[in-house]
């Protein structure tokens, strides 16, 4: 959507835009562990800083959507994770952003679907990291985490939907 | 109206119920048919539950503690500390024995 022209303005253009959207994405991730979700069961997280890859879906910009994605994983990693969650979140996350940009292939998927799709594919493969890596218990916390994926999913895209209408005129030329 | 949930949308949403139907019977199926824990103290079965269900069982000389689908011997007052060493078994057929205190976990 944004670097394809090749001329140097829409380039450094695109580069500030990713640049701060990854920001929002890590600011969005910060705020989030302030709220106690994971009081509920351990991974519950709404996943705020999902709705700017969403919004970057449903404008097209594919690319954009695994740069900032993958941007925010390592960064987010950098400064308050650890290795260790780095591989939990960088699997998860590259395996959501997988399934979102296959599903919005389909014409007949909106954003609440291409949503669902995601936060449903991040928590699984989450759990399924931890089945295998930490302990078989975690399994019993599946069904919870599927049911909580599919209600942030539909919160998520509503509010990309949202934000994405007021910002349109911003991010496309 | 901002949301216009199309077919695709239905689909999405009906697969990942599905998914959580699974994953219920999942889970049933894991705490049902899953691995018992037995606890015997001088020959005598003091405890059978759930490998897959948090608790500690107190005995009058040692500790056993069921956490995250593993069981360990928490507490002993015996000499060897053989039985705490062991530390946490998951699998069928293991065991933990304190000789001391006549006391064995078993897994099965
Ligand atoms: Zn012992």
């Amino acid at each position: 959507m944004f670097a394809e022209q090749g001329d140097n303005r829409s380039r450094i253009k695109s580069i500030c835009i990713y640049s701060v959207l990854t920001v929002c994405c890590i600011v969005f991730g910060y705020i989030e562990t302030l709220i106690p979700t994971a009081l509920i069961a351990p991974g519950i997280k709404l996943g705020l800083a999902n709705s700017v890859a969403l919004m970057l879906i449903i404008f097209g910009d594919i690319k954009g959507a695994v740069l900032v994605n993958t941007a925010r994983i390592l960064l987010s990693a950098v400064l308050f994770g650890s290795l260790f969650s780095l591989l939990f979140s960088l699997c998860a996350g590259t395996a959501s952003v997988a399934v979102c940009i296959l599903v919005a292939k389909s014409k007949s998927v909106s954003a609440v679907g291409i949503s669902i799709a995601g936060a449903v594919t991040h928590n699984t493969v989450q759990t399924a990291i931890a089945f295998f890596v930490l302990n078989k218990g975690v399994l019993f916390y599946l069904p919870i985490l599927i049911i909580s994926a599919i209600i942030s999913g539909f919160v998520i895209a509503v509010i990309s939907i949202l934000v994405s209408k007021k910002l349109k005129s911003i991010l496309s030329f | 109206m901002i949301l216009k949930l199309k077919k695709g949308d239905i689909i999405v949403i009906i697969v990942a119920v599905c998914l959580f139907v699974f994953s219920v019977s999942l889970c049933f199926l894991l705490k049902k048919s899953g691995k018992q824990v037995r606890v015997y103290e001088n020959n005598k079965l003091i405890f059978e539950g759930s490998l897959f269900s948090d608790t500690e069982i107190k005995l009058s000389h040692n500790l056993v503690a069921i956490k995250n689908g593993k069981v360990y011997m928490k507490k002993s007052d015996c000499k060897n500390q053989i039985c705490v060493k062991t530390g946490m078994i998951e699998n069928s057929r293991e065991c933990i024995v304190c000789l001391p205190n006549k006391v064995i976990i078993e897994v099965e």
